[in-house]
């Protein structure tokens, strides 16, 4: 199955005069995990903000599954419609239990839904996938950065999500674990979820990514298989400087 | 002694005949004085002759005739067979030889009918020839009690002639009022024309009262003159209530903006807001104040220009606690805004309550150099005083020194950069922690300039900062953090709200208002007028 | 940092003050019994601390700090002064200073019904989460927070100040309203009138604080919480945070006027100074004192703040000022969370400049 989760049409975001994102259109299908690859300043966190909702752009839109235009909902209400996303700065809550994270991101709403059994079986699942059952009860503020990082990835896939939105998961962690991170990924992967990554380290990319997209000052450069984007001469000129 | 008679009977022929408009260059003097002692018809004539030469008459008669009113009103006049003596037997009352009274001399006894003519000639003459300002002023004051019997021509030339600017300024007001009440309505005509030429509210009050005047239904000519002038009147008050409006907005304008100023860029560089900015600005008032004392001791030729002596001293007593604020204590409360906040405050009671400790809570006395006393008026009520005029360009200067700053040194340009990404500056070398200080220093001293700047129109006492604080905030956040162009713009939008609104519903409305229209505004501009957008950090 | 799910000193806290509260009537008559100054300092402090709970409760778990909180203890004061005079009117038929000041004959129109209590505190209620409502929602909708929403606040105290000053409100204007006598037709100013509000105060004070633990303790403290390390990252986890931060928002609204409330009848008298600024700022220096986001802290900051500023008013009242400003600078350089610093470091390591450094680098605002 092949459907279209999210299709982003004429997308155009301005910050004064700069064009953080310039007519960008392109489609991210079910099943699949896209990564978004490109210079800094190429517009790839900034496209992660408009799907959440956090930046509204200058005009374009963004479908999700054909009908519902993220550029006109609320963060909450894209989250609540089955769109997650990781930042690429870890966000976690200091003051909060790692359990206490889950749990917010299982169940959504000021009055629970899921009854307590239910969400301690759900919370136990998603500590497992993460790796992080040992440290239920410790505080997000004492975590490593790179539990931090699991945390936030297990928070936003507590909820089931149908678009995953991972920005840099890799960042500064060692190799190890980002070997770890990317069979989480992949472990992530379902013919009802779209994933889209956003990474700097090739490497990862490779390993996990479907289909890869080059961005170059907010426009589409290339779109293909990672080993077509090496060997695009335009990309490998602005990007990979080989 | 024949003779003398002769001539007194030729005088009071001439003076028959042409007392009335008498244009006396001659005075006929014995005749006068003949008449003088006559009966109380004569003494009538006499009185308007005297009114008449105090009016146009010329200096040689109008010394000769001016002890002669005074004379009969304090009934020093002796009048005996030889004509009258002066001053109880020492002069001749025409030729002015001293010579003794011959026989028994008579003073002659005002009637009620001719007192008030005596005393109005005694006055005018006062108002003319009087060395003393007094003795000038008194008479003026006998003069108005009477408008309509003033000859015309007296206060125009006492007017013309007279040295003090205010009384100059009484006597044109009474001559006005004169014309407005005088008997004939030509003149009366050109008395409102004249009046309407300078519009303000007293003359407003005064045309309009010729409306109950009987001339007024009476003489549809009068009338059209009157409601013209009113008319006239009006739109140049409303003129010049509007520049005058605008003109204590721009001035306020100036006081926020020089307040506001220095909290935005130190927002804009470091998140925080300066709660003790207010007391900054205080400091910069007493620090004037100090200077004006040490002048008054040091140097008293120089005190009247202690406001430009005391600019480098006030910016540089407030740009050193600002340093010195930063260093202790902000430096230490990076990234934590809110706890800054609190130790703003906690400076900001520190400082009034040493302040007030040291120096009391009254207001203190500063003089009023020439350059920030009086004014120019323009129209209307509208007087163009030099004192807020001092504060405008005052702040005109510190809008050019903060451009100069910001933009042309390269103090300007690391504080630019660590406004936009502090990170990024640390990262290529600039010393972001210096930059605070001194970008701190630089808004705590104009700060301290504003003080200075307010201390010719408002008053200062510990307390003073809490009256600018709020709405130099309300600056901050309508202008947006850390742009010049906001800050300027926000200034001037809530000084001129706040004296727009002054006026019609109260000073507390005027605040209310502007609070209400910010919060607004933040409905449609979160981040201020002049913000620029980013991605989130 | 806070620990949920422990069995803390909010309950220990709890039960002393309800122990204060059952010694103070049980004391009286015997030689024990407390003199009547410090039966009304203690009812006076149990309402301070109230205020700082409620403020506690958006700044310390929610990040929201208010410099406009005295707005909301003016208002319940202020209708608990209405709701006194026009009561002591209909009992013994005293006129309020303040209509002979003007030179009224009645009540204006909108006095009506206020020596009802019940109406009184509807009214209260109604109008606190009128403000607070509308006031909330439009901060809160723009996003406007952090320093922004504390400067917006003060200006709201500040202008609702100048307006109570002016004196044809009808609230008695510059110089307040005062002259109490009658409290639901009992006497004021007696000893037995003084204990029961101190008792009363003291109640109030162990409910909220209980209802606050039981508040940051749930599921929604925890969305507190969040709300405060992380909006955004709450947000995009398909939480409507301005609903979240509306409800405890008003919620401390409330709790801020019912310690006005309290207060008013213990001190007699309430005019526009309590809108002042200052001492707005003062409510946030006692839960900064205390420490943020401790609901303990908070009451312990407003206590021993206000102790040393009962005792310095008769002792010394010009030096207060500067220890006030003193004791800020003391906190927000080295205890940034209070005292509760003071007691963590107590029980574990002396605290160095590592330390210290360490402290700083984790303190968030």
């Amino acid at each position: 199955m092949s459907l279209t989760a999210l299709l982003v049409d004429g997308l155009t975001v301005r910050f004064g005069s700069f064009r953080a994102i310039d007519d960008l259109s392109l489609a991210i299908d079910y099943g699949e995990v896209r990564a978004v690859i490109g210079p800094n300043g190429a517009g790839k966190t900034t496209l992660l903000d408009v799907i959440s909702g956090i930046t509204r752009p200058k005009q374009g839109r963004i479908l999700f599954n054909g009908a519902l235009d993220l550029t006109q909902t609320s963060e909450a209400a894209i989250a609540r419609a089955g769109l997650r996303r990781k930042f690429q700065k870890p966000s976690v809550f200091e003051g909060l239990t790692v359990r206490q994270h889950i749990a917010i991101g299982a169940d959504v709403g000021f009055r629970p839904r899921l009854d307590t059994p239910a969400l301690d079986d759900r919370i136990g699942e998603v500590l497992e996938t993460v790796g992080l059952t040992g440290q239920s009860t410790r505080l997000a503020g004492e975590l490593s950065h790179g539990q931090k990082q699991w945390l936030e990835i297990g928070m936003v896939i507590a909820s089931d999500p149908s678009v995953l939105m991972l920005d840099e998961p890799v960042a500064g962690l060692t190799d190890e674990e980002t070997g770890r991170t990317a069979k989480l990924v992949r472990a992530l992967v379902r013919p009802d979820r779209a994933i889209i990554v956003v990474e700097h380290d090739m490497d990862f990319v490779e390993r996990i990514a479907d289909r890869v997209t080059v961005l170059h000052e907010g426009r589409t450069l290339f779109e293909g298989s990672m080993d077509r984007v090496r060997a695009d001469a335009a990309v490998v000129d602005v990007y990979l400087g080989r | 002694m024949k003779l003398a008679r002769l001539t007194a009977a030729a005088g009071l022929l001439a003076g028959l005949l042409f007392a009335p408009g008498l244009r006396a260059d001659t005075l006929d003097r014995a005749g006068l004085v003949q008449e003088l002692c006559g009966d109380a018809g004569a003494m009538g004539r006499a009185g308007a002759a005297l009114v008449a030469t105090a009016a146009s008459g010329s200096a040689q008669d109008r010394a000769f005739a001016a002890p002669l009113a005074r004379a009969v009103i304090d009934r020093k006049l002796g009048c005996d067979d030889a004509g009258a003596v002066l001053d109880e037997g020492g002069l001749d009352a025409v030729s002015r030889t001293p010579r003794a009274a011959a026989g028994t001399p008579r003073s002659p006894l005002l009637s009620l009918k001719n007192r008030p003519v005596f005393e109005l000639a005694d006055a005018a003459f006062a108002l003319r020839g009087a060395p003393d300002i007094a003795q000038r002023a008194a008479a003026l004051k006998t003069l108005e009690r009477r408008p309509a019997q003033i000859p015309e021509g007296l206060l125009d030339t006492a007017a013309a002639a007279e040295s003090d600017a205010g009384l100059k300024e009484q006597i044109d007001t009474l001559a006005q009022t004169a014309a407005l009440n005088a008997s004939d309505p030509a003149a009366r005509i050109r008395a409102i024309g004249r009046v309407a030429e300078t519009p303000s509210r007293r003359a407003l009050t005064r045309i309009a009262a010729l409306a109950s005047d009987p001339v007024y239904a009476a003489n549809p000519e009068f009338r059209r003159a009157v409601d013209a002038a009113t008319a006239r009147i009006e739109r140049g008050i409303a003129l010049g209530d509007t520049l005058a409006t605008l003109y204590n907005g721009l001035s306020f304008a100036s006081i926020l903006f020089m307040a506001a100023i220095g909290l935005a860029i130190i927002f804009g560089l470091m998140g925080v807001i300066n709660l003790a900015q207010g007391e900054l600005i205080m400091i910069g008032a007493y620090v004037t104040w100090l200077v004006q004392q040490g002048l008054r001791v040091a140097a008293p030729a120089l005190l009247d220009w202690y406001l430009v002596l005391a600019i480098p001293v006030a910016f540089l007593a407030t740009a050193a606690i600002g340093i010195a604020l930063e260093a202790l204590l902000l430096r230490h409360l990076y990234k934590r805004p809110l706890m800054s906040l609190l130790a703003t405050w906690a400076v900001s009671l520190f400082l009034v309550n040493l302040v007030r400790v040291i120096f009391g809570t009254q207001n203190m006395q500063f003089e009023t150099p020439f350059y920030v006393s009086g004014g120019v008026p323009v129209i209307g009520d509208f007087i163009f005083t030099w004192n807020r005029m001092f504060a405008i360009a005052f702040a005109v200067v510190t809008l050019a020194l903060t451009w100069g700053v910001v933009r042309r040194t390269p103090l300007g340009l690391n504080i630019r950069a660590v406004t936009q990404n502090r990170d990024m500056a640390a990262c290529i070398g600039i010393p972001t922690r210096r930059v605070d200080m001194m970008a701190f220093g630089f808004g705590s001293g104009l700060a301290g300039l504003a003080g200075l700047a307010l201390s010719p129109i408002y008053s200062v006492n510990p307390q003073m900062g809490q009256n600018f604080i709020i709405d130099s905030f309300m600056v901050v956040v309508l202008g947006g953090v850390g742009t010049i162009a906001g800050t300027v713009v926000a200034a001037l939008g809530i000084g001129q709200i706040n004296v727009l609104i002054e006026p019609l519903w109260g000073a507390v409305a005027a605040k209310v208002i502007v609070l209400l229209m910010i919060i607004g505004f933040l409905q449609w501009r979160p981040e201020g007028l002049f913000a620029v957008k980013g991605r989130r950090k | 940092m806070i620990r949920l799910g422990r069995i803390g000193p909010i309950v220990h806290l709890t039960a002393l003050i309800l122990m204060v509260a059952l010694a103070l009537p049980a004391l009286s008559g015997t030689p024990l019994e407390i003199s009547r100054y410090l039966a009304n300092a203690i009812g006076q402090l149990a309402a301070f601390a109230v205020l700082a709970i409620s403020l506690d409760l958006i700044w310390g778990y929610l990040g929201i700090l208010s410099l406009g909180h005295g707005l909301f203890f003016a208002l319940g004061g202020y209708v608990m002064a209405m709701y006194l005079l026009k009561h002591s009117f209909v009992v013994t038929g005293t006129v309020p200073d303040f209509l002979q000041f003007m030179g009224w004959k009645d009540f204006p129109f909108y006095w009506a019904g206020f020596d009802f209590f019940p109406y009184a505190l509807a009214v209260a209620t109604a109008v606190t989460l009128l403000i607070s409502g509308i006031f909330g929602y439009v901060s809160f909708r723009s996003r406007v927070g952090g320093v922004y929403f504390a400067i917006i606040t003060q200006a709201l105290v500040y202008v609702a100040m100048l307006l109570m000053f002016r004196n044809d409100t009808g609230f008695g204007g510059n110089n307040g309203m005062t002259g109490f006598s009658v409290l639901f037709g009992w006497q004021m100013g007696t000893s037995s009138m003084i204990t029961a509000l101190a008792v009363a105060s003291l109640v109030v004070l162990a409910l909220v604080l209980l209802l606050c633990r039981q508040l940051v303790r749930s599921r929604f403290g925890a969305l507190m919480l969040a709300t405060r390390d992380d909006e955004t990252r709450l947000r995009t986890l398909g939480y409507e945070t301005l609903r979240l931060k509306l409800l405890v928002w008003c919620l401390s609204a409330l709790i801020a006027m019912v310690a006005g409330m309290l207060y008013v009848p213990q001190v007699g008298i309430i005019n526009p100074r309590v809108l002042s600024p200052e001492l707005s700022l003062e409510i946030a220096v006692w839960v900064a004192i205390g420490g943020r986001g401790h609901l303990v802290g908070a009451v312990i900051g407003a206590l021993l703040v206000n102790a040393v500023k009962f005792w310095l008013s008769s002792a010394a009242p010009e030096i207060w000022p500067f220890i006030l400003s003193g004791l800020i600078v003391l906190v927000v350089l080295v205890f940034p969370n209070g005292l509760m610093d003071l007691a963590k470091f107590r029980l574990t390591r002396p605290m160095g400049p590592k330390r210290m450094a360490e402290e700083m680098e984790e303190a968030r605002p």
